[in-house]
């Protein structure tokens, strides 16, 4: 009786420290709550200033329309500058992504050896502009606790096309909005940061309006500043399908 | 003149009818293109081209939509002769219009389901990489040989109903409209030369007078329809289609031989028709594993075609210029994105756009290698071509690698180079002695 007591102790104690000590969050619990929060809005209808700056500081920017409803469907639409305008994109669940050029007035599905390419000349590929639910996706272990903030080592569930090969994600306790996301490339180098700033409260939402994609590699960062956003606009799922697409 | 002033009239009201309500927004865009091409042996231009295309798109509603997209083009060279051509501007600069696509969309009509698209559009057809066996409702527009897949906007209505996971297509175009054929110096490729096999090979032509006889001026004679069913099964769009057609290349049905010489020259008057044809049509596109993939096929029933040939008034022979017999065409394709961001992207043809009849199809592997670099400012795209091959005796290899740069933003230049070989006698083989090279910039707006 008396060991068994001490084998209980001892896993509380190993428990408590191996896991998050405020909450006693297990780390897929801290990703499902990451979930939850970025997705909490039943959807979202963004106009977005992408800004692209290379290693000399040189600038380039991009507008566009996002809209996205639940974790899985996603649509962005370019409407500026003249050479990218009208360049739509749409990412379902299922990793099924399609990609409308309108000089060809037709949609193409896109295969996953685009995936890892880059998005439009941003620093953003496919992948990266995909709706996400990281724990469909992602196996998370609990690393450590960091100024209030958990952080998480993701690695790819066995069936997750990725161009990455783990994911380190600082967590605010406070809201379980994620700071700042380090990619690792398929040598397990760090290749990109993705910084998520300007986190405020919009409406019962925690939003992020500025979220920066360092490329560490080319010394360059795509940062996407929302210019305006409305949430829970009750979006159709038809806005979220070819026909749309190539409106 | 008439036709440029015509178009600027047009700008003009529209610009004043849409702009009562600016909160609507007429939305401007478009792009200059300067095309200047040049034959590598002779350092003579082969091609010259300005083309400013204006595209304009104006909300008329919540569930409507009005686009229109023109070129206004200064193409070719000037043809001044006489002093007198120095009086007329177009022969000095000759400048054109085209209304490429101008349509009312509507969305929902009657249905939610339902969208109509009615006027001047272009309707793509076809899964493959620019040579699509099932894109036959648009006339092709081979004025431009080497822009492969470019076709004339038609006028017509295009009704699109959404159910579930089906996309039901209906097409209704009611006025023919033939293929444009390529510049006089390139059409040799399409159209070989009148083969009078009676006569025998050294026989020349002196002098052509050909007429084309249009279909009859009605609805019945005119009229393309089509229908496509599109869905979605396992991973993979599939459609099915059948299109109710006419050839949209001019097929010889008469031909009268006359003044042979003793130089072994002749004259010759042909006339031309464009037979109906219909095509049943499928095309899919997925992916294995990484790889994406994909095929369409063009099963073709054409009219059938007979040619009467009349030597000197004295006797007529009668043969098939077409026959009625059913051919397939297809392309199969796939791409693929390296790591180092190399696509690959490369096609198998059956029967290319003006190959008619089973015995007439050939074979074709098209490839083009691209790489991208400095984050899509500069592509390389070192492997770019074609073979046409008959057999191993017959047989042609287009190569035209180029480099495209783009130094400002919305800004593009490509320089580039075509090269064109060939062993025995093919379509491509015909152009041989046409290698370019060719310099493009683009601005878009």
């Amino acid at each position: 009786m008396r060991i068994a007591k001490l084998v209980l102790l001892g896993i509380l104690i190993l428990c408590i420290s191996g896991s998050p000590q405020d909450t006693k969050l297990t780390a897929l619990q801290i990703l499902e709550k990451v979930d939850e929060t970025v997705n909490a809005p039943k959807d979202k209808d963004a106009k977005i200033k992408l800004t692209i700056v290379d290693r000399k500081g040189r600038k380039e920017e991009r507008e566009m329309i996002m809209l996205q409803k639940g974790s899985n469907k996603r649509l962005v639409k370019f409407t500026s500058p003249a050479e990218y305008k009208g360049i739509g994109f749409l990412s379902l669940p299922k990793e099924v992504m399609y990609l409308y050029l309108p000089a060809f007035g037709k949609t193409r599905r896109i295969a996953s050896h685009v995936k890892n390419t880059k998005f439009a000349g941003t620093d953003f590929t496919y992948e990266d502009m995909e709706a996400k639910n990281y724990s469909e996706s992602w196996v998370p272990e609990f690393l450590r606790m960091e100024e209030n903030q958990y952080v998480l080592l993701l690695k790819p569930k066995p069936e997750t096309k990725t161009q990455y090969s783990k994911m380190i994600m600082w967590v605010r306790s406070e809201n379980f909005y994620p700071s700042k996301v380090e990619l690792y490339d398929k040598g397990e180098r760090l290749y990109k940061i993705v910084t998520m700033g300007k986190v405020e409260k919009v409406g019962n939402y925690w939003i992020s309006k500025e979220l920066q994609m360092e490329d560490l590699k080319e010394g360059r960062k795509s940062i996407m500043e929302t210019i305006e956003i409305k949430l829970d606009s009750n979006l159709s799922d038809e806005l979220f399908t070819e026909r749309y697409l190539m409106r | 003149m008439k036709r440029v002033f015509t178009l600027f009239i047009l700008f003009f009201f529209t610009s004043l009818i849409f702009a009562e309500e600016p909160e609507k927004g007429l939305k401007w865009s478009g792009y200059l293109q300067i095309d200047h091409r040049f034959f590598t042996r002779s350092g003579e231009f082969s091609f010259k081209e300005y083309r400013l295309d204006l595209q304009s798109e104006y909300k008329t509603s919540e569930n409507s939509k009005f686009f229109s997209d023109i070129w206004v083009r200064s193409l070719g060279f000037q043809s001044v002769k006489t002093s007198s051509d120095l009086f007329s501007k177009n022969k000095i600069s000759p400048v054109d219009f085209e209304i490429r696509e101008a349509y009312l969309d509507i969305y929902g009509f009657l249905t939610k389901n339902l969208d109509l698209r009615i006027g001047r559009q272009r309707i793509a057809w076809g899964t493959a990489d620019k040579i699509n066996p099932t894109d036959n409702i648009n006339p092709d527009d081979f004025e431009d040989i080497w822009d492969m897949g470019r076709h004339l906007g038609s006028d017509g209505i295009k009704a699109t109903y959404y159910l579930r996971n089906f996309t039901i297509q209906g097409v209704f175009v009611p006025n023919f409209t033939p293929a444009v054929l390529p510049l006089p110096q390139w059409s040799s490729v399409l159209i070989p030369p009148y083969q009078i096999m009676e006569l025998g090979k050294d026989y020349r032509l002196r002098n052509v007078n050909d007429r084309i006889i249009m279909p009859e001026n009605n609805i019945e004679d005119n009229m393309i329809a089509g229908l496509k069913i599109s869905t979605n099964i396992a991973g993979y769009d599939f459609s099915l289609s059948y299109l109710y057609g006419r050839d949209d290349l001019p097929v010889l049905n008469y031909l009268r031989i006359e003044n042979i010489t003793f130089a072994k020259e002749v004259d010759v008057v042909a006339n031309l028709i464009y037979p109906r044809m219909k095509v049943l049509g499928a095309d899919f596109s997925g992916s294995i594993g990484s790889i994406g993939i994909w095929g369409e096929a063009g099963f073709f029933f054409p009219e059938e075609v007979k040619l009467k040939t009349s030597y000197l008034g004295l006797y007529t022979i009668e043969s098939t210029s077409l026959s009625d017999s059913p051919y397939l065409k297809y392309t199969v394709g796939m791409d693929y994105t390296f790591k180092n961001g190399i696509y690959l992207n490369t096609q198998f043809v059956h029967g290319f756009v003006h190959e008619r009849g089973r015995k007439d199809l050939e074979d074709y592997l098209t490839m083009q290698l691209e790489w991208k670099l400095f984050h899509d400012k500069l592509k390389l795209i070192p492997i770019s071509g074609a073979l046409e091959y008959k057999d191993k005796r017959n047989y042609a290899i287009i190569y035209y690698p180029s480099i495209e740069y783009k130094p400002f933003e919305n800004t593009l230049l490509v320089i580039g180079l075509r090269i064109i070989d060939e062993k025995g006698y093919t379509s491509f083989g015909r152009l041989k002695d046409m290698d370019e090279f060719f310099v493009k910039a683009k601005y878009s707006f």
